[in-house]
């Protein structure tokens, strides 16, 4: 009896701590942010001090930098028709965002459920909680959990990740929610045609900036009688190698369209 | 007081190695699981369970999940792991390679099933059979394997620290 009752004391302040923080109204997150002071630094240093990948190869660099320069190149020509039709709309972002940019200091959820990385930026850098996630590909996640010197990010294949989207080449809108298995499932609002090969872009929210190129349709699920189509998507970003990535702290605009001009 | 201290070394370093190496591995494995389970069968249930509760409330702070969830994980895998040292399961057996490994798996099944238990009571949309299976069978091989190293390399400074 007397070996028994330390775990007892244990399992109900376990359960107490679960159940204040479930309900929610941040009681409890005084106790994170000090702990983000206290290890938050430490962790980012033992991380880039071990962490840092072997250097690539320079040939593997110079053929991908003249691959790059390719690209670039047939992208200032579309970049013009781009700003110019952007003019058109009155649209009057350039479609950059400005974005703080913070290393993956380390990923994963407790006993692998969930996708989620810890990045080395924090409230002092600006971020906030609910804010787009970025790099070079795509879209990473959102900002959840913000603590002084780091922020968790729940990344777009995780369960509890949902972002509206629109389909490239056909223009309709859906939702992209994480499958939990290194994909995103895609359903249409309305419904629609959806077809293999087709990119998404968010659609702009509360949460995520407009535009952000999530991934591609790699197959459509047509289930006889479903209310909504079903489509596999994977992710733009490879999440297995996610290094340094952006967190986009510009709001999503909330002022007014422009009317075309006559 | 020089236990306390032991413990807390032990704890914060395999925590930043956990974060800065191991947790960039697939499954991922849990290096704070193993050293619980090593304090465990070093010192029995009641030390097991503290130390579990202590671990995973460090796991907690920094993760996006509820506090409390891994601490009581990891305080019921403790006191499951210390039973064995309480019934005198490591003098008899000391020689015995393959009994740290054994416990260590089978602390593992208790801390995920417990975790996802949890989930499936707060709703987590996580918590699903699959996601089950495949932490169970991550967290289990990944346990057994870092027991073999990490369960004498904590006993030999419980040791050092008795004598």
């Amino acid at each position: 009896m007397r070996r028994g009752r330390p775990l007892l004391l244990l399992v109900l302040a376990a359960l107490t701590l679960t159940a204040l923080d479930a309900r929610g109204g941040g009681g409890l997150d005084g106790v994170r942010r000090t702990a983000d002071t206290l290890l938050g630094p430490a962790q980012a240093a033992v991380s880039s001090a071990l962490g840092r990948e072997p250097d690539r190869d320079v040939a593997a660099l110079e053929a991908e930098v003249a691959r790059l320069t390719g690209e670039l190149r047939r992208s200032e020509g579309l970049q013009r028709r781009v700003t110019e039709l952007d003019r058109l709309l009155g649209l009057t972002r350039a479609g950059t965002y400005p974005t703080i940019p913070a290393q993956v200091s380390s990923t994963g959820s407790a006993f692998g459920f969930g996708a989620t990385v810890t990045i080395d930026a924090g409230s002092r850098d600006g971020v906030r909680e609910g804010q787009t996630v970025v790099n070079g590909d795509g879209l990473v996640g959102r900002t959840v959990r913000v603590g002084p010197y780091t922020c968790t990010v729940l990344l777009l294949t995780d369960p509890g990740f949902t972002a509206g989207a629109r389909l490239t080449r056909e223009g309709t809108i859906g939702l992209a929610i994480g499958d939990g298995d290194g994909g995103l499932s895609y359903e249409l609002v309305e419904g629609g045609a959806v077809s293999a090969g087709d990119a998404l872009l968010t659609t702009g929210s509360d949460t995520f900036v407009p535009g952000v190129p999530v991934g591609r349709i790699t197959s459509v699920r047509a289930d006889a009688g479903a209310l909504v189509s079903t489509a596999a998507v994977e992710p733009f970003v490879n999440l297995a190698a996610l290094d340094l990535v952006g967190v986009v702290t510009e709001p999503p605009r909330g002022t007014p369209r422009v009317p075309l001009p006559r | 007081m020089r236990r306390v201290a032991l413990g807390a070394a032990v704890l914060l370093t395999a925590l930043l190695l956990q974060g800065a190496l191991l947790s960039r591995l697939p499954g991922p494995p849990d290096l704070l699981l193993v050293v619980v389970v090593a304090f465990a069968l070093a010192e029995g249930s009641g030390s097991g369970a503290v130390t579990g509760f202590v671990a995973g409330l460090l796991v907690d702070v920094s993760a996006d999940h509820e506090l409390g969830r891994v601490a009581l994980a990891y305080a019921l895998a403790g006191h499951v792991a210390g039973l064995v040292h309480d019934r005198g399961g490591l003098q008899r057996r000391e020689r015995s390679a393959l009994l740290p490994p054994a416990v260590a798996g089978a602390a593992a099944v208790v801390a995920v099933t417990s975790y996802a238990l949890q989930g499936v009571l707060l709703g987590d949309p996580r918590t699903t059979i699959g996601a089950w299976v495949a932490a169970v069978a991550a967290t289990v091989g990944w346990c057994v394997v870092l027991a073999v190293p990490v369960v004498p390399l904590v006993a030999s400074l419980v040791r050092r620290l008795d004598r």
